[in-house]
């Protein structure tokens, strides 16, 4: 995020503190995003409509409350999120496999290799499925949503070491387990 | 395989094998996850309203006083003059002080203001022109021009014209300034409601008629039948004739001419066609015959008792016998309704629909509903069951007076002078006699002699045109001319009936019922449906008026509006919500009432810009705000969607508070929706407070008028776009 971004969306989160009803520019900017994280997680369309709906009422409602830390207001909301679908696991589990979900289409051929490359990937995230919540949430938020080490100590409320700790000890339990991503020598 | 390089895991993932796992995982790019439009549009609404209730104890004292836009209180009244001479001063300054600034203007607590003036604001001394303008602000948000003559201020928007249906609130703010210096302590708001917009489009005009009326055209005998004729059937194409004679012989015999076929020679007693026109059923010799009109074949249905009566309905042949009504059902045969067991009891009638079955008791002519089981009684001992209207839904019989035209309830009665009727699916009544044939409408209106002499058991067509009479032993038909054009347009006349239904609604809920059928009854008592006939509480009812009216089908009329409702509390437009009603006029109730209403969330009027009016017409959709609006905005924010939820329309054009969407080809009939999205925002930079959606059909190509003939109106149609309230 730029600079003038990042001024943009202070500008609105100061708008949306002043006058909740300001808050419909941020849900316009990052429903998408949110929705998207959600599905990723529940893999099931109403469910996810359900915890999206409920985090962005409680993002309202807590608007007030928000304080900016320097972090983008979407780490904010990646935190709420993550309480979320954690309420929600303790009695759903997820009804779609993984792979269903992840576009394993990659563009380089030849055909074979392609083949190859897209059962790794889909093997390495059927694994992150299995990790500690802990270790999984981190690695969905940093490789799935691509976010720096900070937001994602924000989104778990954590701090940005532990969040390291997390992804290092995810990645190396994934390249214990998975001996057979290793490419042929 | 590329390795992304990202400098947040430089620390973390410092072996290769890691950092390749890692790639592993970025590598996999999501989907698009499945996602209903709806649900983002709809939770953003109720992100929104919930907003609004929260923003409730955090605006300030001056927005909630001086705030809420206006959605208006109409009034249609032509000729509504600007009343001048109401003057209402404001006194700016304590009562008492010797340094009074009185401001007055004409239009303050008026309520049809029209739209092309400016606003003027006076006051009774010099004032510092650049501190007072810049303390002027206006609500809903314009863009507006000053002009000063001597101490009078005219506010004027640059669109040029104020906004319909609006109520605004010009607020001189406490920074204006007299040419002393001397500030003012207070600021004080003139408020006043602008009137309707004025119609879109006259009524059309009709094209004369080729027709002189009075002329009966086509005559020509059908067939010469000596015995006489005891019914007469019309095939629903309007090209064949059926009867029975006399001796019981059914016939045939094209209208257009030509030689009469038997197709039964003797033993006929009862004759239907269904729906299609593929197969007759009659009685013979107490048995059910059903003859495939095309093959010629026939079945027949052997009833457990002897047959009196036959019809049909869409589910098949319906009879009667001496004890109720028959269907053949899975199971075979089976009685849908009984029939009184006691005095002496002749059905005489299916309706057309095969849903009613019209018999005698005695003296007394009764109505039974094979749906209910239930029956009425239609007029005084001794009337005669006289015919069906076409759709089913209204009868006539006999009084002393002559023809009375009633619905299947016995209510919304007509009385026409006496003869032999028959109703037309154009909603023309003929007349028949020894002496003469009148044609009119069902309300009696436009009556018209058609001819002199004898015209017995008149019977029109389904295309409403052509008829048979019979007269001296020989069968006729000819074509009626067309009938004369409606005194008031479907739409016009369900403008009306929804005026009137809203304004008993505020005035006299009791009254209110009488607009309402069957249906529309159960919708306004219903406890899940949200809606309340008697708007009560505080806010209160203040006003309201027709955002959108258009005729969404005939056969019956039925008519669509979206209305709108705004609450005040303490004269100040605080809410509103919008009902969508719609209205039927079958040919039995003879006008419009109201079937289907819903309600939409109740909304609080804020400082943004709300929707006003919508106009369309089959090629273009304009949208009129109350606000001057962000022309960037509108382009990305104003859409018109079809049935599948695709965009359609050129893009949108604003100018003068009004966005307008060229471009499109909507058909009758057919759902559209019209979006305004919360990113268009008004001059003030303020989004609109929720995205706002308007579902509504594509118009009529007829303009709902029904009727074939189009001969000259004879006066201005009154516009059906805004309505009075009070």
């Amino acid at each position: 995020m730029s600079d003038l971004q990042r001024d943009d969306e202070r500008e609105l989160v100061e708008r949306a503190k002043r006058d909740p009803r300001q808050f419909g520019a941020l849900y316009d900017r990052h429903f998408q995003q949110i929705y998207r994280f959600v599905y990723s997680r529940v893999r099931e369309q109403t469910a996810a409509e359900d915890v999206t709906s409920e985090i962005f009422m409680k993002a309202l409602k807590a608007m007030p409350r928000y304080q900016d830390t320097g972090r983008p207001f979407a780490a904010w909301l990646y935190q709420i999120s993550v309480n979320a679908i954690a309420d929600r696991y303790r009695t759903l589990r997820p009804s779609s496999p993984l792979e269903d979900f992840h576009n394993l289409s990659i563009a380089e051929p030849p055909l074979e290799e392609q083949a190859a490359h897209r059962d790794e990937i889909r093997r390495i995230w059927a694994l992150v499925e299995a990790l500690p919540v802990q270790q999984k949430t981190a690695l969905v938020l940093k490789f799935q949503e691509d976010m720096k080490i900070e937001d994602i100590a924000v989104a778990m409320g954590k701090t940005a070491g532990a969040v390291k700790l997390l992804i290092h000890r995810g990645v190396s339990r994934l390249r214990d387990e998975a001996d057979s991503l290793r490419p042929a020598e | 395989m590329s390795m992304q390089h990202d400098p947040d895991l430089d620390d973390v993932l410092q072996d290769q094998e890691l950092r390749r796992v890692a790639a592993l995982l970025r590598e996999a790019r999501m989907t698009e996850p499945p996602l209903d439009d709806a649900f983002r549009s709809a939770l953003r609404r109720q992100l929104m309203n919930q907003a609004w209730g929260m923003s409730g104890g955090g605006v300030p004292w001056w927005r909630k006083v001086f705030g809420p836009t206006g959605m208006v209180w109409a009034t249609a009244t032509v000729g509504v003059i600007l009343i001048g001479v109401v003057v209402v001063l404001t006194n700016i300054n304590q009562p008492g002080s010797s340094d009074q600034v009185v401001v007055t203007s004409p239009i303050s607590n008026q309520s049809a203001v029209r739209l092309q003036q400016p606003i003027q604001v006076t006051f009774n001394q010099p004032m510092d022109h650049p501190s007072t303008e810049a303390a002027v602000q206006i609500a809903p948000a314009t863009t507006v021009a000053f002009s000063w003559h001597e101490n009078t201020l005219s506010v004027t928007p640059t669109a040029g014209n104020l906004a319909p249906n609006t109520q605004y609130q010009v607020t001189i703010g406490p920074g204006a300034k007299t040419a002393a210096g001397q500030s003012l302590t207070a600021p004080k708001t003139i408020t006043f409601v602008t009137q309707p917009p004025p119609s879109p489009s006259p009524s059309p005009t009709p094209i004369a008629s080729p027709t002189p009326r009075g002329v009966l055209t086509n005559q020509h005998l059908l067939a010469s039948i000596p015995d006489g004729i005891t019914a007469v059937l019309w095939s629903p194409d309007s090209s064949t004739v059926y009867y029975i004679t006399g001796k019981g012989a059914l016939e045939s015999v094209p209208q257009g001419g030509g030689s009469a076929t038997i197709l039964a020679a003797d033993g006929v007693s009862s004759l239907a066609i269904d729906a299609a026109g593929d197969q007759l059923a009659y009685i013979r010799k107490g048995n059910i015959v059903i003859l495939a009109i095309t093959a010629g074949t026939t079945i027949e249905v052997v009833p457990t008792s002897a047959p009196v009566l036959v019809g049909w309905t869409t589910g098949g042949v319906e009879w009667t016998t001496a004890d109720g009504v028959y269907a053949i059902g899975p199971g075979g045969q089976g009685k849908i309704a009984p029939l009184p067991a006691t005095g002496t009891v002749t059905a005489i009638s299916f309706a057309p629909d095969g849903a009613h079955l019209a018999y005698t008791q005695d003296q007394s002519l009764d109505v039974l509903d094979l749906g209910t089981g239930k029956t009425i009684v239609l007029g005084l001992s001794g009337a005669r069951f006289l015919g069906w209207s076409p759709d089913g839904t209204g009868i006539m019989y006999s009084s002393a007076q002559g023809v009375v035209l009633a619905d299947l309830g016995g209510r919304n009665t007509t009385s026409l002078p006496a003869g032999e009727p028959s109703w037309s699916t154009q909603d023309e009544v003929l007349l028949g006699s020894d002496v003469n044939l009148f044609e009119m409408r069902p309300d009696a209106s436009g009556q018209t002699k058609l001819a002199e002499g004898t015209y017995h058991l008149p019977e029109w067509a389904p295309n409403g045109v052509a008829f048979t009479y019979f007269r001296g032993g020989e069968l006729f038909t000819a074509s009626a001319p067309a009938p004369a054009p409606p005194l008031t347009s479907p739409l016009d006349a369900a403008s009306s009936v929804v005026n009137t239904f809203m304004k008993a609604r505020k005035d006299n809920p009791d009254r209110a019922n009488a607009y309402l059928d069957d249906n529309g009854r159960k919708a306004y008592s219903s406890a899940t449906s949200g809606l309340n006939l008697q708007v009560t509480g505080d806010p209160s009812f203040s006003r309201y008026y027709l955002l959108t009216g258009e005729i969404t089908g005939s056969h019956p009329d039925t008519a669509q509006f979206v209305v709108r409702i705004v609450l005040e509390h303490n004269n100040i437009d605080v809410k509103t919500f919008e009902e969508t009603l719609t209205l039927v006029r079958t040919q039995g109730s003879q006008q419009f009432l109201v079937d289907q209403a819903t309600a939409g969330p109740v909304l609080s009027l804020g400082t943004t810009a709300e929707v006003v009016s919508v106009d369309f017409t089959a090629t273009s959709v304009k949208v009129t705000f109350d606000s001057d609006l962000k022309p960037e905005t509108v382009t990305a924010g104003v859409i018109i969607l079809d049935s599948k939820g695709k965009q359609i329309g050129n893009a949108p054009v604003y100018s003068k508070r009004t966005v307008t969407i060229d471009g499109l080809d909507l058909k009758a009939g057919k759902g559209y929706k019209l979006v305004v999205l919360s990113t268009v925002q008004d001059v003030s930079g303020n989004n609109i407070a929720a995205e706002y959606d308007l579902a509504f059909s594509g118009p009529s190509d007829t303009h709902g008028d029904r009727h074939r003939d189009t001969s000259p109106s004879p006066s201005p149609q009154p516009s059906p776009s805004a309505s009075p309230s009070s």
